[in-house]
């Protein structure tokens, strides 16, 4: 009975992961519920992934992202709107307020429609800054597609996104059949801050720039620039510090219908070719909604590596300074619809702090098959504690773009020796004349005793005479 | 076969670069100098876009660079609608666009200064690549081409720009603790030595005793008068040095405190008796 229970219940968690690691309520937000019909492919993966989508305009009066403090939605996903602001309930404090609760954003921009304001001030609040004007359209006269945008040049045809360190993992591009670009008809990019937890996905070629074409028909004057080259991504993402995700799409039109079965022309090329957005569509919203790089801490284990009583005890609370100790930690990986092993990625480390304030050790964990199973991959490190006693944290800090922060710390004391933990006297040979010095005093003693208790005065005494 | 094909290929890119010839952007007139600040006669070099400058320019940090081009669709001056001066830096591939001031003839200005580039290019260690970009709508051909290097040269008296490195997620180097290092002890020679020269010591005090003249004469004598109490006191002190040797050994300190007492009342009992005995010896003068 226990077991069918169990087995039941195996079955309920596996049928609720089918689908994103985090939730399925889905939040459309469209100028009108028609326009839906444009992106009826990418909203159709989204369906047949598991995502139940609401559709809603941002003028709807029962629109609200939150029901009694907890959120109505897992995710939002906003497409272009034409009105200036979104109303009284996507003010960019409730959308702060909808990732600060672990919600997901996808925000979609347009060259044609500015964004709403709200949407500016919450990508300003993460550091993502957009043109003045709210929009702007990319343009590159080197990479464009022939077909549809001879004259204005403004498809950009774009590489597959490969990540731009190569210890980040390759999430978009893995497994793209080459020479299929990417399509970016008529969008805009934005301008990413310094900070760590943004990420460019796909950023502009070196030869593209943003110019409004309202303004800036003729030319680009040389202080009027927003961003060319690299330094515009048409691509990010954001992950707070909770791992909720906020992903920006330059253009809209790239998730459409249109773009997903065009066929595009390379500058000085003939041959047409697909086009690699349905793909990638499919990834940016599987990555936004936590269908991909998400990670999960299964256990935690540290234990006294040495053969002594005791030393199979899981987890302690406390341990001696210069103890032999092994860590290992269970790590998976979210892929679409089920939890995986999470294999680090190459040239990446991920390693085990044990710190008092600062690291004392900073080690490689590596791979512990013994205790990896098809749904999880452990990692473990064997040590010996520093000498120095105090409380110390096994922490696994684990932040890597793109990848769900996973900061696992586990505190535990470390006592000095005890009196009688350490080598005997006997055993330091520099002691020896010391414990020598200890015997022959006692033997000294003992016959002073025996001679002052039984002893006879020796013959006369000499007498020492004055001698006047 | 293979001729026929790489000929034919041959002949297509001959023709693609025909059709290319007959609207493709370029430029002419392009000059560039480094005014200095200090009204010294600049360097003023010609600018080919076939071919960039064989020696990298000096940019000191009060000099201007100025860079004066006429853009042509095809032959014919027209307004580009992209003419930047791309500066990179060949180590890091970061790259700062500068865009030229265009007029509807074709003719672009644009001028740098030090304050202008980013501090990242500044501190570049090799010379940074500067090149154009002159490309607008339509079916031209844009023109992207390496015009000159730029050896940036800092103000040796103002302080160097500082520039911080933003934060990434990546791994960080590994520590290892540095343990303290263990107790050393001496050659085992040497503490052999020692301590034999202070066991030495023991048979050295005996035998001074026994030219001095002690013994052990009255052992007899003291058993006889007071056999119990003198066994019971010699014992009592050899027993509490056993003690201190089991203290030292394996005993803690509250096993060995009520032994102790037990003995210490031993020694203070039988003590009185027997050091009565050695008294009355003393008072017979036998001492």
């Amino acid at each position: 009975m226990k077991s069918f229970l169990s087995f039941c219940f195996l079955l309920l968690v596996t049928l609720v992961s089918a689908i994103s690691s985090t939730g399925d309520r889905l939040l459309a937000v469209l100028d009108d519920v028609a326009e839906k019909a444009g992106y009826s492919k990418f909203l159709g993966d989204l369906e047949s992934r598991g995502f139940k989508i609401t559709y809603e305009t941002p003028k709807s009066e029962s629109l609200s992202l939150f029901h009694l403090g907890e959120r109505k939605y897992d995710h939002v996903i906003f497409f272009p709107t034409k009105a200036k602001g979104l109303g009284p309930n996507l003010t960019p404090n409730l959308l702060l307020q909808f990732l600060n609760q672990k919600g997901n954003i996808l925000l979609t921009l347009s060259s044609g429609t500015p964004a709403a304001t709200s949407l500016v001030s919450l990508l300003s609040e993460l550091d993502i800054a957009l043109p003045s004007e709210r929009t702007g359209l990319v343009v590159d006269h080197f990479n464009h597609d022939v077909v549809s945008a001879a004259d204005a040049h403004d498809v950009l045809l774009l590489p597959v996104p490969r990540p731009a360190r190569d210890d980040v993992s390759d999430l978009f591009a893995a497994g793209a059949p080459a020479d299929t670009p990417i399509a970016f008809p008529r969008g805009a990019g934005v301008l990413l801050g310094p900070g760590p937890l943004l990420t460019p996905i796909v950023r502009a070629p070196a030869t593209a720039y943003l110019y409004n074409p309202k303004e800036q028909a003729e030319a680009v004057a040389a202080d009027e620039l927003f961003g060319a080259g690299a330094q515009l991504a048409l691509v990010a993402g954001a992950q707070a510090r909770n791992s909720a995700r906020l992903a920006v799409v330059g253009s809209a039109e790239m998730l459409s219908d249109k773009w997903f079965d065009a066929k595009v022309t390379k500058v000085g090329e003939k041959k047409e070719v697909p086009t690699y957005n349905r793909e990638f569509a499919k990834r940016i919203a599987g990555w936004a909604f936590q269908e991909i790089g998400v990670l999960r801490v299964n256990w935690v284990e540290h234990r006294l590596n040495e053969a002594v009583v005791g030393a199979n005890v899981s987890n302690p609370e406390m341990y001696r300074i210069k103890n032999d100790v092994t860590y290992t930690i269970s790590l998976s990986q979210y892929s679409w619809d089920k939890w995986t092993g999470f294999t680090v990625p190459a040239n990446d480390d991920l390693q085990l702090e044990f710190s008092m304030l600062s690291p004392f050790h900073r080690l490689h964990l590596s791979p512990d098959p013994a205790h990896s199973t098809p749904e999880a991959t452990a990692y473990t490190v064997s040590f010996t504690l520093p000498d120095q006693h105090g409380i110390f944290n096994f922490k696994v800090n684990y932040k890597r773009p793109l990848l769900t922060n996973i900061e696992e710390k586990n505190t535990v004391s470390v006592r000095h020796m005890a009196h009688d933990e350490w080598p005997r006297s006997y055993v330091i040979s520099g002691a020896w004349p010391w414990i020598a010095g200890i015997g022959a005093t006692v033997t000294a003693w003992l016959a002073f005793v025996v001679v002052w208790l039984f002893s006879r005065p020796a013959g006369e005494r000499v007498v020492l005479k004055k001698t006047q | 076969m293979h001729f026929s094909k790489s000929f034919l290929s041959a002949a297509l890119l001959l023709a693609a670069g025909i059709a290319d010839a007959a609207s493709a952007w370029s430029f002419d007139e392009g000059t560039v100098s480094v005014v200095s600040k200090q009204g010294g006669d600049g360097l003023k070099e010609k600018l080919n876009a076939k071919k960039p400058l064989s020696k990298p320019l000096t940019f000191g940090s009060s000099d201007t660079i100025k860079i004066a081009l006429t853009a042509k669709d095809n032959g014919k001056g027209k307004r580009p609608h992209q003419a930047f001066v791309v500066l990179k830096d060949v180590d890091s591939g970061l790259e700062a666009p500068f865009p030229l001031t265009t007029k509807d003839t074709g003719k672009a200005v644009g001028q740098i200064s030090q304050k202008d580039i980013p501090v990242q290019l500044l501190l570049a260690t090799k010379p940074l690549q500067a090149s154009v970009v002159i490309a607008s709508f339509g079916s031209a051909q844009g023109l992207n081409t390496h015009l000159f290097d730029l050896a940036v040269q800092l103000d040796p008296n103002a302080p160097a720009p500082a520039y911080e490195k933003p934060v990434r997620y990546s791994k960080q180097p590994e520590i290892h603790h540095i343990f303290k290092a263990d107790p050393k002890s001496p050659p085992r020679i040497i503490s052999l030595v020692f301590a034999l020269a202070v066991l030495a010591t023991v048979p050295a005090l005996f035998l001074g005793w026994f030219s001095l003249g002690a013994n052990i004469d009255h052992l007899s004598t003291a058993f006889g008068k007071a056999p119990l109490s003198h066994t019971a006191f010699l014992g009592s002190i050899v027993a509490m040095e056993f003690v201190f040797f089991l203290y030292y050994s394996t005993w803690n300190l509250f096993q060995v405190l009520p032994v102790i007492a037990i003995v210490g009342a031993v020694t203070v009992l039988s003590g009185t008796k027997a050091l009565g005995e050695v008294q009355a010896r003393r008072l017979a003068g036998q001492r």
